[in-house]
């Protein structure tokens, strides 16, 4: 039996369509279709794009005929979360503000996308403005986990994870800015990248926190990780933050074994999640640890003594830049308005309409931490932890080559779950936020699914502009374990997991 | 660190934020009590600690050449505006 | 609002105001300081804008590099402290013309510190300190127009939203109204020399605030300050800043307190006003901007510019003193701007004559200036002509009236002033029988005073030579006609 087409790699799928073994026309209906039958029940998009999808397909099925060299993501379909900027496509950031709102310009990624010949196929839900860990604060819908329909996907990048994990596109992008993009990756089963701060454009990014943002890639596999990376990472004149030291990533390289590698495992910072980290992600852990070590791998114990201080630090400095950054939603230029009385009041009714309360809370809280008196106590404080945050993170991969941790304290929990107390919600950011705060490339992928069948990811860390290596990492362990080639039983027809 | 509803009015002024008064007490607690988690950072020595605004280091000013590259979004911009007059945005009176 | 006491002589006697202005310099660049939208001014509404200057959600912002260089020529040119890093920090308020909610400024950590302006107040030098300058980007225009009570609203422009600004902002050291015109007048004219601000506060380009205090001579702590806005021309500048002072201290002198405050001045009514707000105290929760790189210069870069600076106004004046022997006023006049100082120089150079040149573009030209409101680039005579002109009067060519003469025929005319001499008959009357003639016919015209100067009364003369020159209209050569006149009044009276 072969496989069906949408559980192919986008590797495979863009290699046959630039042989002309297959259309992209045909790649894109088909997943097409697959998001028919499952976005539905799974709330994965906030906007389709079906129509433009296959006219874009088309039209590289047409410059393949004329003879035209096809780019590296032929005819591959890739979602986009929706606070990235396609021009005239409805971009709401899962927020009411911005309801209505068609950006006229097209973000960095979207271009370096379109250059490689990918196909985008929509707008995927998320937690408003990119806050949460749940997609729980979508203003619009909740998305579903593939694996578990009563559980989350993570978020915030929540549709963009679950759109991988239920093979409704190969590839897609989220954000990530303390952890956006590898916390859903792990609670979906999937791989996610969170790029070093500077590798991949922020133009045409809606900017959450200006200085942890990032964009990175949802993939099935390392090597389809690498590939999507490597066409959108790069500088970008238009992003003076971006830099040039982010190249494409060889995938002959991630082929390469682990003899000799010095893997990091900070084992401190799993005392920090104490009682809140799951026996199945400890179990989880422990044993990559075997396999790496089997694998040819020297095990070096690291430390990183600042990074408990990491969930204070990222709460004073995201809010506040976020309370900056979302000044502009004040009903003048675009989305929503609310009509009251003098300008003041339709200030105060469009962000009290237009915002969740998730997004108010962190408004308030950096407006709080930026406000006189209190900068340098809070803001600027935090500022210097991030200093010595980042340097833990350099001297351990001084003496080693990547890091080992946690991505999660646990798999996806409940919908509805842990909405209530905030801070609880923030706790568990306690394995994503240091890799952010330091701007360190950090990868999140599959090792294997806990009793009741949820995915368990873990995290690689790796040294600034050097994807490549925690790819390679994982890809060894992807080699010998199937947790990322399983897909939920959703994604293939007729129920029941494929391989 | 104990906010109060008189904290959250002021900060919500600020940040031209309505909230419901049914909201303040709530809000207060919650930012209460992120306050006090943050504390923590009050324990540690950063004296003599440069802060980090952003990790993008040691790249060379990215400066744009001062040449005219004229955009074409205006009139999507305007049609996308909640309320125009002619080309221009319009808004409530000032004061 | 009933206009306030106002100080007598007395009361201003024992008080000292305390003048701090800050200036806002649009700077010349083609583009605006984070996008490459075009800055040309008056241009339709919002046809100068992108994503980035409409803060669009997602947009970043990209330094022009022109805008640093034309800060730092101003920090230069004034002697400040270039930084070698300085750092843009966000100034959060809320306000339609500003459409990020944020403006990218400077804070804690601005371009140039220090540095200090030279100015010169009845006829003594003074030196105005500044703290320091740094860039920030302009905000668009709110145009209000005039509506019924509680119907009116506001337009909002964005052309201007994201314009260069450098701001000035002095030490308190500037004393009165007047000082305050000076210093603005030489800050503008050093920023026109620079070629980095066009200097035109019409159109917005410098824009002023002042703050004012007044405290009791001797005491060296300030007095409580206010803050006058809607500054539109430096004489509103210097008249707000008189009528503070002296409804500061006639208020302290009635008991009163200043109040910190913001005023508004009414330049049709001739009075500051409290600022009508319903805005809380302002806290702009500044935090350095994470979307912009810190700006760091190289010393080589710096020096280059340091290298290529022009002359500024006060070395240019130091130098026409010097190399011209002409009076520090004159140079004053021609320094007014740099290309007035080069115009006077050519004249100066081809006429060979440094002081005439000189009275010749103060009195002449200005005058002409001044009710054409040309500036001296447009003005139709250039400097080669006048300079020939200005040659021929200091030879003797033609007459000082002849010369006013040909100047006239100039200003309409592209001839040079020989070729006008000649065509409209203009020139002297240098032939001595000519001259006798004129003179016998002068003094036979005049016998009276031709007789009072034959007794003795050497007054007449000047009479007399006055008469022969109406008479020639002017073309006279006036050595040779006095000397004829004196020849015919020592013969006999025929």
């Amino acid at each position: 039996m072969s496989t069906p087409l949408v559980l192919e790699s986008a590797e495979a799928l863009a290699t046959a369509v630039k042989k002309g073994e297959r259309s992209a026309a045909d790649v894109t209906r088909a997943f097409l279709a697959q998001a028919d039958r499952t976005a539905p029940s799974l709330g994965t998009y906030l906007h389709r794009l079906s129509d433009s999808a296959l006219r874009d397909a088309e039209a590289i099925d047409r410059r393949r005929a004329k003879g035209e060299t096809l780019g590296a993501l032929a005819g591959v379909p890739v979602a986009l979360k929706d606070n990235i900027c396609v021009r005239g496509v409805p971009t709401t950031c899962g927020s009411k503000i911005l309801e209505g709102y068609r950006p006229p310009y097209d973000a960095h990624v979207v271009e370096r996308l379109r250059a490689a010949d990918a196909v985008i196929v929509g707008k995927t839900n998320c937690d408003e403005f990119a806050m949460g860990s749940s997609t729980e604060n979508s203003a619009f819908q909740v998305t579903r986990n593939p694996w578990n329909l009563d559980c989350v996907p993570g978020g915030s990048s929540g549709g963009s994870a679950a759109t991988v994990a239920a093979c409704e596109a190969p590839l897609s992008l989220g954000s990530d800015t303390g952890g956006s993009v590898r916390q859903p990756a792990a609670f979906c089963g999937v791989y996610g990248l969170k790029p070093t701060y500077g590798a991949v454009s922020r133009y045409g990014l809606v900017a959450f926190a200006s200085s942890l943002d990032q964009i990175g890639p949802f993939a099935r596999s390392a090597r389809d990780t690498a590939l999507i990376q490597s066409a959108i990472c790069g500088r970008d004149a238009r992003d003076t933050t971006s830099r040039g030291d982010a190249r494409p990533i060889s995938l002959d390289a991630l082929e390469r074994d682990l003899t000799g590698f010095r893997l990091g495992v900070p084992r401190s910072i799993l005392e920090e999640a104490g009682e809140g980290l799951a026996p199945s992600i400890r179990a989880a852990f422990e044993g990559a640890i075997s396999a790496y070590e089997r694998a040819g791998a020297k095990i070096v114990d690291v430390a990183l003594p600042h990074a408990r201080y990491a969930i204070a630090t990222y709460y004073l400095i995201a809010p506040a830049e976020a309370s900056s950054n979302l000044a502009r939603y004040d009903g003048v230029r675009y989305g929503l308005r609310h009509p009251d009385g003098d300008l003041r009041e339709m200030y105060e009714a469009t962000r009290g309409a237009g915002f969740g309360r998730e997004v108010k809370r962190r408004i308030l809280l950096g407006t709080y931490a930026l406000s006189s008196g209190y900068y340098d106590a809070y803001y600027l404080r935090a500022q210097k932890v991030r200093t010595l945050i980042r340097k833990d993170f350099l001297d351990a991969l001084a003496v080693s080559d990547s890091l080992l941790l946690p991505i999660t304290p646990t798999p996806a929990f409940k919908i509805g779950e842990k909405t209530e107390d905030p801070l609880a919600m923030y706790l568990n950011d306690i394995f994503s936020i240091p890799a952010s705060l330091a701007g360190v490339p950090a990868l999140s992928f599959p090792v294997s699914f806990d009793a009741s069948g949820l995915p368990i990811g873990l995290q690689l860390v790796g040294r600034p502009f050097d994807e490549e290596t925690m790819l390679r990492v994982a890809r060894a362990y992807e080699r010998e374990h199937d947790a990322a080639s399983r897909a939920p039983a959703i994604a293939v027809a007729g129920g029941g997991g494929a391989r | 660190m104990p906010i109060d509803v008189t904290v959250v009015r002021k900060i919500a002024a600020l940040a031209r934020l309505r909230i419901e008064p049914s909201e303040e007490e709530r809000y207060a607690r919650e930012l209460g009590g992120i306050l006090g988690f943050v504390e923590q950072l009050q324990a540690l020595d950063v004296s003599g600690i440069e802060p980090t605004s952003q990790v993008t280091e040691g790249a060379r000013p990215a400066l744009r050449a001062d040449v005219v590259c004229p955009s074409d979004v205006r009139d999507e911009a305007l049609q996308g505006a909640p309320e125009r007059d002619g080309d221009y945005f319009k808004v409530p009176q000032v004061v | 609002m009933n206009k306030p006491a106002m100080a007598t002589d007395a009361m201003r006697a024992k008080y000292e105001p305390v003048i701090g202005l800050e200036v806002h310099a649009q700077l010349k660049t083609n583009t605006k300081i984070f996008c490459p939208c075009a800055t040309t001014f008056g241009a339709a509404a919002n046809t100068q804008v992108c994503p980035v200057c409409l803060g669009l959600p997602g947009v970043l912002p990209v330094l022009n590099e022109r805008a640093v260089e034309f800060a730092v020529m101003t920090g230069l040119a004034v002697g400040a402290t270039i930084h070698p890093r300085s750092i843009f920090a966000r100034k959060n308020y809320f306000y339609p013309d500003l459409p990020k909610g944020y403006q990218i400024s400077q804070y804690d950590r601005p371009l140039c510190e220090g540095g200090a302006v030279d100015i010169h107040v009845g006829g003594e030098k003074k030196r105005i300190g500044l703290v320091r300058i740094h860039l920030e980007e302009d905000a668009g225009k709110s145009l209000h127009p005039e509506g019924k009570e509680g119907v009116s609203t506001t337009r909002v422009d964005l052309n201007r939203a994201g314009v260069p600004l450098i701001e000035i902002v002095s030490e308190p050291d500037i004393r009165s109204g007047e000082e305050a015109y000076h210093y603005l007048t030489k800050l503008k004219q050093i920023v026109v020399y620079l070629d980095v601000c066009d200097g035109n506060m019409e159109e917005g380009s410098l824009r002023c605030d002042a703050n004012v205090s007044v405290r009791p001579r001797g005491q060296a702590a300030f007095g409580t300050k206010t803050e006058i806005k809607n500054l539109n021309s430096f004489r509103y500048v210097e008249k707000a800043i008189a009528y503070e002072i002296d409804r500061q201290i006639a208020l302290i002198e009635s008991g009163g307190r200043v109040v910190q405050e913001t005023l508004l001045w009414d330049s049709a009514r001739n009075v500051a006003e409290t600022m009508r707000s319903k805005e809380e105290a302002h806290d702009y929760r500044y935090f350095p901007e994470p979307d912009l790189l810190p700006v760091d210069l190289e010393a080589s870069w710096v020096d280059v510019l340091r290298k290529t600076l022009p002359e500024l106004p006060d070395a240019l004046r130091e130098r026409l003193v010097r190399e011209q022997g002409i009076p520090d006023y004159d140079a004053e006049v021609l320094t007014e701007t740099r290309a007035l100082a080069a115009y006077y120089e050519e004249v100066a150079t081809r006429s060979g004559h440094a002081k005439l040149a000189s009275n010749w573009i103060m009195t002449e030209v200005n005058a002409v200036r001044n009710k054409t409101g040309d500036t001296i680039e447009s003005f139709p005579i250039r400097a080669d002509r006048l300079g020939d002109l200005v040659a021929m009067v200091a030879n003797g060519r033609v007459s000082g009236t002849i010369a006013k003469k040909v100047f006239e025929l100039m200003l309409t005319s592209a001839d040079g002033p020989e070729a006008l001499v000649q065509k409209h008959g203009l020139l002297p009357i240098e032939d001595d029988a000519a001259l006798r003639d004129l003179a016998l016919e002068v003094l036979a015209a005049n016998p009276g005073p031709a007789a009072e100067f034959r007794a003795g009364k050497e007054r007449t003369f000047a009479f007399l030579v006055g008469q022969a020159m109406k008479q020639s209209r002017g073309r006279a050569h006036p050595e040779k006609l006095q000397a004829a006149l004196r020849a015919v009044l020592a013969e006999e009276p025929a």
